[in-house]
């Protein structure tokens, strides 16, 4: 009896084990993208299904994993360069998970991207760009551009096309050659170049605000403020944004941060010298 | 989500201080993500001192209001007097019970004084009219889990109505800066033996 | 998906439906008015599920008219015909076969001089708003709103507002709406606007 119930528990583990190594070489034993550093995967049949069983809100409301998400990320080009501005909330459901998150990811002093969709896929890709970029100068002896810091981190979602990656991005930046350049890059795989982006759950108004304003001639002052108020539009609408605005003005000399602004202040008194926002009392 | 007790969002609070109740409530309503109205009322008076607060599913506040306006009128006129409290509760639990296998999407809570003895009476519900009672706290809505947070901490028993107040605000405008569905402004109501102040709160607009 | 966008104004109330009616991937019509007048000073606006809709708008027509005839010519209130309308889509949703309309509907009540908008969906919420929409033009429309709405703005502001926003909506919706018709709802009644 005992030898029996012996035999069977350690041919059974044996079994899983056996399974599990092999996975496991399969997997870590060619190195399936030469770009990327090595991503461990769990020793699994699908690990896409599970992970979007688990994790992806759309496809299941009910999965227990709720990656952060929600935001409302602009950049648009005008006469004096670029602006950049984000809001701060990370939401789990409607669990607001934080107000005070970082949105943009300084690359390096010439670049920079914003973040919208997975917070860690966006914090941890642009963040291995910025490397990516480091390497690039080192060899080249020249800074990366714009269009092709953007078509390495496009390229590199791309490789993972499928497998549950969520970010939608703006890679903003100013190089000699190209002079002040945006570049939309997401998750599906597309990449765009554009004068004007919105990206995450509040885009639309974002989009209301920015495009009844919005002209090329732009001073950097005005250009600041309506990026700025943009993103305020889309905080007060939006359930998923909130927090703050932070700004950024991206120039020939590199960029310039302008700032956190709490919503919390900032609304009120821009709506008292604007006049506007005649649906809140007080 | 699809859950009807979540798709408009807003939360509701009331507490019991000494010889006195507050009851709290925001004022938002949304579809979703999308924020639509910043003056919709979650709290409503029946009689002098009896307050019943009601979230969830929009469509069922607003029919329940209604309901309850109707039921309140029926029984002044029947009774010639005011709606007691716990009476109110009562006719609640029942009138929820009805739909017991249709119900209303709410989560609502009483709050009031006793017209004679001034005794303070607080409880809540769940969706088909079981009946929560308690002596110090109710929560409602989509910061059900923060407030719970906020009112087991900062509640202490017997503060005055003042103290009651600053409590209930604080307990609420911090539950709901960390829920994406409820906040766009909020109301508090402070009932004592002789008068109902009922106040506006400025709140953050995100 | 539809546009109906509403915008109350000092005097008046402005509605502006979509033209075009789309039913899978083509446009079957460029000319479809997607309101109904109910009684002089009551215009309601409609979208959602195809067949509701016009039957939905069409019975609240009938018996708010039927209401006045029964009444002595009593014309009810923009706030009365909305909480009519409210009640029916209310009933309606826990029924076996739920209307899935929603609706604006303005208004201007003559006894206290005062234009409205009330927005209503399909669930029985609900709310009365200076300015709204359904469906997708939200939200581009009302961040839109919320920077450009001014209180006591004239029927002319609201339009050039109006404009505004149909502008934005032009240039993000992804399908053609194929422009749309202006009703305002004043004093003297219901009328159309080019």
């Amino acid at each position: 009896m005992n030898s029996i119930a012996q035999r069977f528990s350690h041919s059974s583990t044996s079994n899983v084990l056996n399974e599990i190594n092999q996975a496991q070489t399969e997997f870590a034993g060619t190195p399936q993208l030469e770009l990327a550093p090595t991503i461990q995967l769990p020793p699994i049949s699908q690990p896409t299904d599970f992970l979007r069983a688990h994790t992806d809100d759309a496809s299941n409301p009910d999965c227990k994993i709720k990656i952060a998400h929600g935001t409302t990320t602009l950049a648009f080009r005008f006469q004096g360069g670029i602006i950049v501005a984000v809001d701060s909330r990370a939401t789990q459901g409607n669990w607001i998970a934080s107000q005070t998150v970082n949105k943009v990811i300084r690359i390096n002093p010439f670049l920079l991207g914003t973040m919208a969709g997975g917070a860690a896929d966006c914090q941890y890709w642009e963040t291995w760009l910025g490397t990516q970029c480091r390497l690039h100068e080192l060899r080249e002896k020249e800074r990366i551009s714009v269009a092709a810091a953007s078509k390495i981190l496009g390229n590199l979602v791309y490789e993972y096309k499928g497998m549950g990656l969520s970010m939608g991005t703006m890679v903003c930046g100013y190089t000699k050659k190209e002079g002040p350049t945006i570049y939309y890059v997401d998750s599906d795989g597309s990449r765009l170049k554009g004068d004007l982006f919105c990206v995450g759950s509040g885009q639309t108004f974002a989009y209301g605000v920015l495009d009844s304003e919005y002209k090329w001639d732009l001073t950097v002052e005005e250009a600041l403020y309506l990026g700025k108020r943009s993103i305020l539009a889309a905080t007060h609408r939006d359930a998923y944004s909130g927090g703050s605005v932070n700004l950024y003005h991206v120039t020939e000399n590199g960029w310039i941060y302008h700032g956190n602004h709490n919503v919390g202040d900032i609304f009120w008194d821009i709506k008292a010298q604007e006049g506007s926002f005649n649906n809140v009392e007080g | 989500m699809s859950d009807p007790s979540s798709i408009n969002g807003g939360s509701a609070v009331a507490m019991v201080g000494k010889d006195c109740i507050a009851i709290a409530c925001d004022l938002r309503l949304g579809n979703q993500s999308l924020g639509l109205a910043n003056n919709f009322e979650k709290i409503f008076q029946f009689g002098d001192k009896t307050f019943l607060g009601l979230t969830g599913l929009a469509s069922d506040v607003t029919t329940l209001s209604e309901v309850f306006r109707f039921k309140n009128n029926l029984y002044k006129l029947r009774e010639e007097r005011q709606i007691e409290p716990k009476t109110l509760a009562n006719l609640v639990s029942s009138t929820l019970y009805e739909k017991r296998f249709g119900p209303y999407f709410i989560g609502p809570i009483v709050a009031g004084l006793d017209s004679k003895t001034s005794k303070p009476f607080i409880c809540g519900f769940d969706l088909i009219g079981c009946i929560d009672f308690a002596k110090d706290f109710i929560v409602s809505g989509t910061a059900t889990d923060q407030l719970y947070g906020m009112c087991e901490s900062l509640y202490e028993p017997n503060l005055e109505p003042e103290d009651l107040f600053e409590t209930i605000s604080q307990a609420l405008l911090n539950a709901v800066d960390r829920d994406a569905l409820s906040g766009w402004g909020a109301i508090v109501y402070v009932v004592t033996k002789d008068k109902v102040v009922k106040r506006v709160l400025r709140t953050r607009q995100d | 998906m539809d546009i109906i966008l509403g915008i109350r104004v000092a005097d008046g109330t402005i509605i502006a439906t979509s033209k075009a009616a789309t039913r899978g991937i083509s446009i079957l019509k460029d000319t479809d008015d997607k309101t109904r007048v109910l009684n002089k000073h009551n215009l309601v606006a409609y979208t959602g599920e195809s067949g509701d809709t016009v039957q939905f708008a069409e019975y609240v027509q009938a018996n708010i008219q039927l209401y006045s005839m029964r009444e002595n010519d009593i014309e009810l209130s923009p706030k009365a015909t909305a909480s009519f309308v409210r009640n029916q889509l209310a009933t309606s949703i826990r029924s076996r076969k739920p209307y899935q309309v929603n609706v604006l509907i303005g208004g201007y009540d003559t006894k206290s001089n005062t234009p409205s908008l009330n927005w209503i969906d399909y669930l029985g919420t609900q709310v009365e708003l200076p300015y709204g929409a359904h469906g997708y033009a939200a939200f581009y429309a009302n961040s839109l709103l919320d920077k450009h709405y001014k209180k006591n703005m004239d029927v002319e502001q609201g339009l050039a507002l109006l404009k505004m926003c149909l502008k934005e909506l032009e240039t993000r919706m992804p399908i053609d709406f194929k422009g749309v018709y202006v009703k305002v709802v004043d004093k003297d009644g219901i009328r159309s606007i080019d």
